[in-house]
């Protein structure tokens, strides 16, 4: 057998092997009553902000925990602990993913990604001094 | 239809523009065309590339065109054009213009077609008897890149997004805003600017190396398809040989210009996230380095060839692919700075299979000459077989990377497969959650075969080495890497298998290719740009290695001594509170938070930093300026400020502020918090967020009379004192009155600390008075909530960065000039 054979037999035994961790490694998209049901596992939850309830942010008390509730795509809501700093401008925050687990009645996110409507959507224009530009 | 007559719109500019963005597709589809011909070799092919020619410079000429035409817009302002309008304003100083420019997916597209337009010229000049081929390649990929700018519906389906249209008539959903009725709007419309985020030089530079970088991967592949084309299966490669050295050249700046960028001015909290915008690019780096390691060795060891074009190709097909990852709008959830979708995905994918399928067809019909050749068995101990291995290290490397990075890709793909689709795991896959954990685990051993690598193929001969000589050149340093990095790993107390390993790949790495040069090339430069560039990689390593394994959150709150119940799982605990002027200790340092200014969008924090003499004494060490951008309409951006030390750098940036704190000072005076109530017995002591509050004593001696209250009226004062952080005493007195059974209580304010008394209630049973307190917002304590970092080493890998790019270059020149001789040498002898 060639030297070259041995290489590419290691290869694509690697490359295998790439696959399936990643496959092991990945996590899920879940929602909360999923999550719920799996307390302990780390899932990716997609949900909205509910701005009727309030949201807490002590930093006095503890810079690394904010509180907030979240409804789930399908609409169920839950209180979710973020174990960090409250991201810059969460309440334009058009969509959240969280990242972490069900642990008790809430749910314990040490990651958040947001997704800003303004940021890389468009927008409409405003004009907002037509008046006084005569 | 809108018949308003709109005053003062530059509309025949826009024409101007389209015009050029028609000449220039058309140009490129004339010169594919003419190039095809001209490359079949019979009579009438020098007229064919005489069209071929010419129209691939009306096409360049179209190209800048465009560009002028859009850059003209911008700079007067035009906001009757949407992507004017959507990417700048008027506010905006002019270095930025060139950022708005490439910030929207039309300019980014322009920009990469302005540097195929540079090289294709290049290209016609230098490529003489490849010129037809190579170029109707060439000019193939222009057209598709010039239809990315069409903006043309047929039926339903956009080809292209068109930088010139105009905002109130191609953009239907502003028909029906108000102003649209009014004919002077442009007097009184302003852009939306470009995103606080991208207002910064790096802005300015990154983007043009990166798809300079793009670009130059486009001149090997198509000398790879060329050369299948043609059946010059050989020959081909080392005219692509020069070109690859210089993509990676510049891609590797470009990449690592993102990190900087991400390092310095983004808040990620470091220079590389694995994030896949960043993947997309790095991984086409990868395969390039491969694919110019196998061409090297192809001119001794005839058998690489189906690598050689397999890399070659794989590189240009994994640009578009990350062009696709990153336009597609696919990572959406995956990744902060993704473009949305512009539905041009279709095109891009279109584009992407095109160059897939030709390459497929073209190697399967060169299959035997590619895979057939002379069965000689290679010899273990030469310089190629090792190189060979290194490649194949990088191209499974690149593919573990891009494999994680394309989860989401792969969702879409299997979810519309049968079977397949129902599957729940399939369905709901996301990448893993602890993502850089993920990387590392699989890159870390790669980095270390890699640098291993380099630190010993160098010293094997091509062709037949001889182990026992090999062994004799390299003991010497093998023993020196071994000591240096097991101190080293001792110095920084490192206990990771992997991380040690790596610490001693990397030390070897450098150490072996010194030898090399000094011992081996007896320190000739010139020919040393292999050996300079690979000491840069093995520091970048070494660096990253470092500064990440040895990384330390210094700002973990010390202050605090509550909850976390739900203990290391969410050991989150990066970020310190900081109330204006305490002195907390963080890590080595005293820090100090004094006070914020601002400065147009920016909001400047200034957080300075103290160490302790012998004596107890506060020696001023540094300040940094860590600060928050503001932009109502995309966003609040907070921006790092990093302290740069020989052997560490001190990184800190704002993770929450009050930012209304500090805006509505003025605004905020009649504003007061929610007050909130105490129960207090004389001598009790309360505070608020900026001074402690002491209850003195009730009194009854109230002097009625001023405070026309009826002699009759029961009146008792709560005499509080106040002492603010600086020691200085204030006094309050509010008044709990009762009158007729009905309480009135005379509310008391100290007005320079804005705390607010309101006597309401007195327990006579437990000798107990009940006082709400409130505090104006004005007057409340500034504080920041704060991320510090301490990255030691990392100098390293900027230096490493330097090494690497310098090396490259010399390795460039030297293949240049190796070129040149060959093609002068070729050109006498015919």
């Amino acid at each position: 057998m060639k030297k070259t054979h041995v290489i590419l037999i290691i290869l694509i035994a690697v490359s295998i092997g790439a696959i399936f961790t990643s496959l092991s490694d990945s996590s899920t998209y879940a929602n909360f009553t999923e999550a719920f049901s799996e307390p302990g596992f780390e899932f990716h939850v997609v949900g909205k902000l509910n701005r009727d309830k309030e949201t807490i942010y002590d930093p006095h008390a503890d810079a690394n925990l904010f509180t907030f509730f979240m409804s789930d795509n399908k609409g169920v809501e839950r209180k979710v602990v973020l174990h960090k700093s409250k991201p810059q401008d969460f309440e334009h925050s058009e969509q959240i993913v969280i990242i972490g687990k069900a642990v008790g009645d809430a749910f314990h996110a040490n990651e958040i990604l947001m997704k800003c409507p303004s940021k890389y959507t468009d927008g409409k224009p405003e004009i907002t001094t037509t008046a006084s530009s005569n | 239809m809108n018949t308003t007559e709109y005053i003062g719109e530059h509309l025949f500019i826009g024409q101007i523009g389209n015009a050029f963005v028609l000449l220039s597709f058309v140009c490129a589809i004339v010169a594919t065309i003419a190039y095809f011909f001209a490359s079949k070799e019979n009579e009438s092919s020098a007229s064919w590339k005489n069209i071929a020619r010419t129209s691939f410079r009306l096409h360049s000429v179209a190209v800048f065109g465009i560009a002028g035409t859009l850059f003209y817009m911008l700079y007067n302002h035009m906001y009757e054009y949407h992507y004017v309008w959507q990417h700048s304003n008027s506010k905006m100083p002019l270095k930025y213009i060139l950022s708005c420019f490439w910030e929207g997916q039309e300019g980014s597209f322009l920009l990469w077609t302005i540097w195929h337009v540079i090289l294709g010229n290049i290209l016609i000049k230098t490529s003489k008897e490849w010129e037809a081929p190579v170029m109707t390649v060439f000019a193939s990929v222009q057209v598709f890149l010039a239809s990315m700018l069409l903006g043309i519906y047929i039926g339903n389906y956009n080809i292209g997004s068109n930088p010139f249209t105009v905002l109130l008539r191609q953009h239907p959903d502003f028909s029906n805003l108000p102003f649209v009725q009014l004919p002077t709007y442009l007097e009184s419309l302003d852009g939306r600017g470009l995103n606080p985020l991208l207002q910064n030089y790096w802005m300015t530079i990154h983007p043009p190396t990166l798809f300079l970088g793009f670009a130059s991967t486009l001149i090997p592949f198509c000398y790879a398809i060329a050369g299948l084309w043609k059946k010059r299966l050989t020959d081909w490669q080392k005219h692509a040989l020069p070109w690859s050295f210089f993509g990676i050249m510049i891609l590797g700046t470009g990449i690592l210009m993102g990190g900087a960028w991400a390092y310095e001015a983004l808040s990620f909290g470091g220079f590389w996230a694995w994030d896949p915008v960043e993947n997309a690019s790095l991984v086409p780096w990868l395969t390039f380095v491969g694919s110019a390691h196998v061409l090297m060795i192809n001119k001794n060891r005839g058998d690489s060839l189906l690598t050689a074009f397999l890399l070659t190709i794989i590189t240009f097909i994994l640009i578009l692919y990350s062009t696709f990852l990153t336009r597609s709008g696919i990572l959406g959830d995956s990744s902060v700075h993704a473009f949305t979708d512009l539905g041009m995905s279709g095109q891009l994918l279109l584009y992407l299979l095109f160059y897939v399928v030709i390459a497929i067809i073209l190697i399967i019909r060169n299959r035997r000459e590619l895979i057939s050749q002379k069965q000689k068995e290679e010899h273990i101990w030469s310089r190629e077989f090792w190189m060979f291995v290194g490649a194949l290290v990088l191209l499974i490397s690149s593919f573990q990377i891009i494999y994680t990075t394309s989860i989401p890709v792969t969702k879409k793909i299997l979810s519309v497969i049968p079977y397949l689709q129902d599957i729940e795991r399939i369905k709901n896959m996301a990448p893993p959650a602890k993502l850089i954990e993920h990387y590392n685990a699989w890159q870390i051993p790669f980095a270390i075969i890699v640098c291993l690598l380099i630190a010993v193929t160098q010293f094997f001969k091509y062709k037949k080495g001889d182990i026992k000589i090999f062994l004799k050149k390299i003991y010497i340093s093998f023993f020196v890497a071994v000591i240096l990095s097991g101190l080293f790993a001792w110095a920084l107390s490192l206990t990771q298998l992997f991380y040690i390993l790596l610490l001693f790949a990397t030390t070897f790495a450098v150490i072996a290719n010194w030898t090399y040069m000094v011992s081996v090339l007896k320190g000739k430069i010139k020919k040393a740009g292999a050996s300079i560039a690979h000491i840069g990689f093995a520091l970048i390593m070494m660096g990253a290695l470092i500064s990440t394994s040895k990384q330390q959150t210094i700002s973990q709150n010390s202050s605090r001594t509550s909850v976390e119940s739900l203990s290391k799982d969410f050991s989150n605990n990066k970020n310190i509170l900081l109330s204006i002027n305490d002195t907390l200790k963080m890590g080595d340092y005293y820090i100090s938070y004094s006070g914020k200014d601002q400065q147009g969008v920016n909001i400047y924090f200034n957080v300075d930093y103290f160490t302790k003499d012998e004596k107890g004494n506060y020696q001023h060490e540094f300040r940094l300026r860590p600060l928050v951008q503001t932009n109502p309409r995309m966003g609040n951006i907070a921006e790092p400020d990093t302290r740069h030390m020989l052997h560490k750098d001190i990184y800190s940036h704002i993770a929450y502020a009050d930012l209304d704190l500090v805006i509505g000072d003025q605004s905020k005076k009649d504003d007061y918090t929610e007050p909130h109530n105490e129960m207090l017995s004389v001598h009790d002591t309360t505070f608020s967020s900026n001074s402690i509050i002491i209850l003195d004593s009730l009194s009854l001696a109230v002097d009625k009379k001023s405070l026309s209250l009826a002699d009759s009226t029961i009146a008792v004062a709560a005499c509080f004192r106040a002492i603010d952080m600086n020691g200085k005493t204030y006094f309050a007195k509010p008044i709990f009155t009762i009158q007729n059974a009905s309480i009135q209580p005379i509310e008391s304010e100290i007005k320079e600390l804005g705390v607010k008394f309101v006597f309401w209630k007195i327990h006579t049973n437990t000798n107990q008075i009940e006082i709400s307190i409130s505090e104006n917002k004005s007057k409340q304590r500034d504080f920041i909530v704060m991320e510090a970092t301490i990255f030691p080493g990392i100098n390293i890998l900027w230096m490493g960065c330097i090494i690497m790019i310098i090396g490259t270059l010399i390795a460039m020149r030297d293949r240049i000039k190796q070129y040149t001789a060959a093609q002068n040498a070729s050109e006498q002898t015919d």
